[in-house]
């Protein structure tokens, strides 16, 4: 990470007796693409408003570029934000919506029509400029809007689920459009999302929140193999969660089911008798014999649901579901279900969950 | 289906028969001053009048300054209810209605009470004042209807993102209310203002009482006083007022497009 840019200090938000965000703390360097991700009403959004400045926190302090912006009024912050909903002004054409800031900001005419026909090419629609917002389609009104937001060239560029109104197709190319813009620009942005995919296929880090916390930050790849919280592994991708007793601690040896499990670490400050998550992803997962990887617990398949090119089979072990992805193999029948089978994996790949 | 369209037709037919009768007898009426023949001289001596000039000038200009009271008071209001504090909504519709529950009477015989030139707000002690007092009180008597259709022009569109929206391209509260909410209701707007016209143009009890030389006095003087020329005056009142609606569709033509409004 390059120099911190944005500081999030220990904020704290409240509505009346409900505490919407707290113990939020954060630092974002210089032209850093960051996610929140989260289930809907986990604070998000409110966290991103106070980014703005249309929330105040209650406790905590904002900094950006070295100033402390806590207080100050949306209007004077130079923040660029989009909107879930679009939020073009319908009585102002495209090109009038993108000089809007500028107009405000004192640009002069022809200046800031150069910059307006910039912007208007870095979206791709540099024939629009005098189209109004009602005659665009969604994808291209979200453009706009993007467009809007950056053309005053802001500090920071904040979005707030900006692609969950558009179809799955333009979702897809508009999220990618805005990560090469925002790379282009090299500018400091926060993407709000509840969509796993979209935060894992765009961002250089993720803050997963859960319940106005932030429960782990972290790179894609952190966050996706590394889960800190038995929440943010549920959350982000399919996991398999099977519940294990200590037998010994130090050992790293467990009881899962009536199975004895070596993991390779020490389970400490756990001790024998406790209760611990262990959680696997599907990938992570074959069927057979244990051969090179170590781990091994014998299961019973539950059902098996033939997707083509791979197979999803559920298993059984005691209690827990076990789902794992197999691929089709012609020469090789199908598994069935009620036969009993032995699970293999890399004992590195289970992960202890917090609580 | 047959049977369904005709019905429609008659009672649409009698509908505009209740409507246009009563119209064309009046014209009828007032074309009837030279015996014998049909002629215009009631309007030509309604015309000619100089108080006809005079007190409808002067209700135009009432006219103008309601309005532009009206449209001062009303938009922000309305804008900063709908933004800020939307759960006082029903206590601000019920205050707007209150001019159509008391009678104008009331309101013009408080004002004389509050306003004498013995108060510490002697509205009533200059001829200005009392004008001024006037446009307030239309304002009030008007205020239903423009509250109405400022609000329901509000509706249409997401005030409190767009407002966001602008904020946060650096936009304060003069360049939203003038750039991003006027426009957006100038529709709404426009009916207020009409309806607004209509009433202070045919407005007797306020004008009256506070003595001013608007229409709606000249009116009930003609009246009382003379038979063909009241006639022409309605015909006359009625085209001023049709003029309106028809300026009004216009302009709505031209005002800026919204994705709430297409075409
Ligand atoms: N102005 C407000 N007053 C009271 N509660 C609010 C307000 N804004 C948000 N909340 C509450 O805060 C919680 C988090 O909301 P939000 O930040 O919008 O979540 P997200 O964007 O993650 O879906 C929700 O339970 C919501 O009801
Ligand atoms: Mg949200």
């Amino acid at each position: 990470m390059t120099e911190t840019y944005l500081s999030i200090q220990g904020v704290k938000k409240s509505f009346g007796p409900t505490t919407v965000v707290r113990d939020f703390s954060l630092d974002v360097g210089r032209g850093e693409f960051i996610s929140f991700l989260g289930p809907s009403g986990c604070g998000k959004t409110t966290m991103l408003r106070m980014v703005a400045g249309f929330e105040e926190p209650s406790e905590g302090r904002i900094v950006v570029g070295g100033k402390d912006v806590t207080h100050l009024k949306p209007n004077q912050r130079k923040i660029g934000m989009v909107f879930q909903a679009y939020a073009l002004f319908p009585n102002l054409t495209v090109a009038q919506n993108i000089a809007f800031g500028l107009r405000v900001a004192g640009m002069p005419k022809a200046e800031s029509a150069q910059r307006v026909q910039d912007m208007l090419k870095l979206i791709s629609l540099p024939q629009l400029g005098d189209r109004y917002p009602y005659q665009l389609s969604g994808g291209q009104q979200q453009r706009v809007a993007l467009a809007r937001a950056l053309a005053p060239k802001p500090r920071l560029l904040l979005l707030d689920e900006p692609l969950s109104a558009l179809d799955a197709k333009v979702r897809v190319s508009l999220r990618e459009e805005i990560r090469s813009i925002q790379k282009e620009l090299g500018i400091t942005t926060i993407f709000v999302t509840h969509d796993q995919e979209e935060a894992l296929s765009i961002s250089d880090r993720i803050v997963v929140m859960n319940n106005g916390r932030a429960d782990q930050a972290g790179t894609p790849f952190e966050i996706y193999n590394r889960p800190s919280t038995r929440f943010v592994a549920n959350f982000v991708g399919t996991l398999n969660v099977l519940e294990a007793r200590v037998l010994d601690a130090q050992a790293g040896s467990v009881d899962v089911a009536g199975q004895v499990l070596a993991l390779d670490r020490d389970l400490a400050p756990k001790r024998k008798g406790d209760m611990i998550s262990l959680a696997l992803r599907p990938e992570a997962v074959s069927l057979g014999r244990a051969g090179a990887r170590t781990g091994a617990l014998a299961a019973t398949i539950a059902d098996v649901h033939f997707l083509g090119s791979v197979i999803r089979v559920r298993t059984k072990i005691g209690d827990s579901t076990v789902s794992l992805d197999t691929f089709n193999d012609p020469t090789m029948p199908p598994p069935v279900s009620g036969t009993p089978a032995e699970l293999a994996f890399a004992p590195r790949d289970l992960m202890v969950l917090a609580d | 289906m047959k049977a369904g369209k005709f019905w429609a037709w008659l009672t649409f037919g009698l509908g505009a028969a209740y409507f246009i009768i009563p119209l064309l007898a009046t014209m009828e009426f007032a074309m009837r001053m030279r015996r014998g023949t049909y002629s215009f001289d009631a309007f030509a001596v309604v015309f000619g009048d100089p108080r006809f000039q005079q007190t409808f000038g002067y209700s135009v200009v009432a006219a103008f300054f309601t309005i532009l009271l009206g449209v001062l008071i009303v938009v922000p209001t309305a804008y900063w209810i709908r933004l800020r504090m939307p759960h006082i909504r029903p206590v601000i519709e019920f205050i707007t209605l209150l001019p159509l529950v008391i009678p104008a009477i009331v309101i013009v015989f408080g004002y004389i009470r509050m306003y004498g030139s013995n108060s510490p707000l002697p509205f009533l002690g200059s001829a200005r004042g009392t004008d001024a007092l006037l446009v307030i009180g239309y304002a009030i008597l008007a205020l239903p209807y423009m509250y109405r259709a400022v609000d329901t022009g509000l509706r249409t569109i997401d005030v409190r993102t767009l407002t966001e929206a602008a904020q946060i391209l650096g936009a304060g509260w003069g360049t939203i209310i003038m750039r991003l909410i006027l426009p957006n209701v100038l529709i709404a707007v426009l009916s207020g203002a009409f309806l607004t016209f209509a009433i202070v143009i045919g407005e007797f009890t306020v004008a009256s009482l506070l003595n001013r030389p608007a229409f709606g006095p000249y009116l009930q003087n003609i009246g009382a006083n003379r038979a063909y020329e009241p006639a022409a005056l309605a015909v006359i009142t009625f085209v001023v007022t049709w003029g309106c609606m028809s300026v009004i569709q216009m302009l709505a033509r031209f005002a800026p497009k919204s994705a709430n409004r297409p075409d």
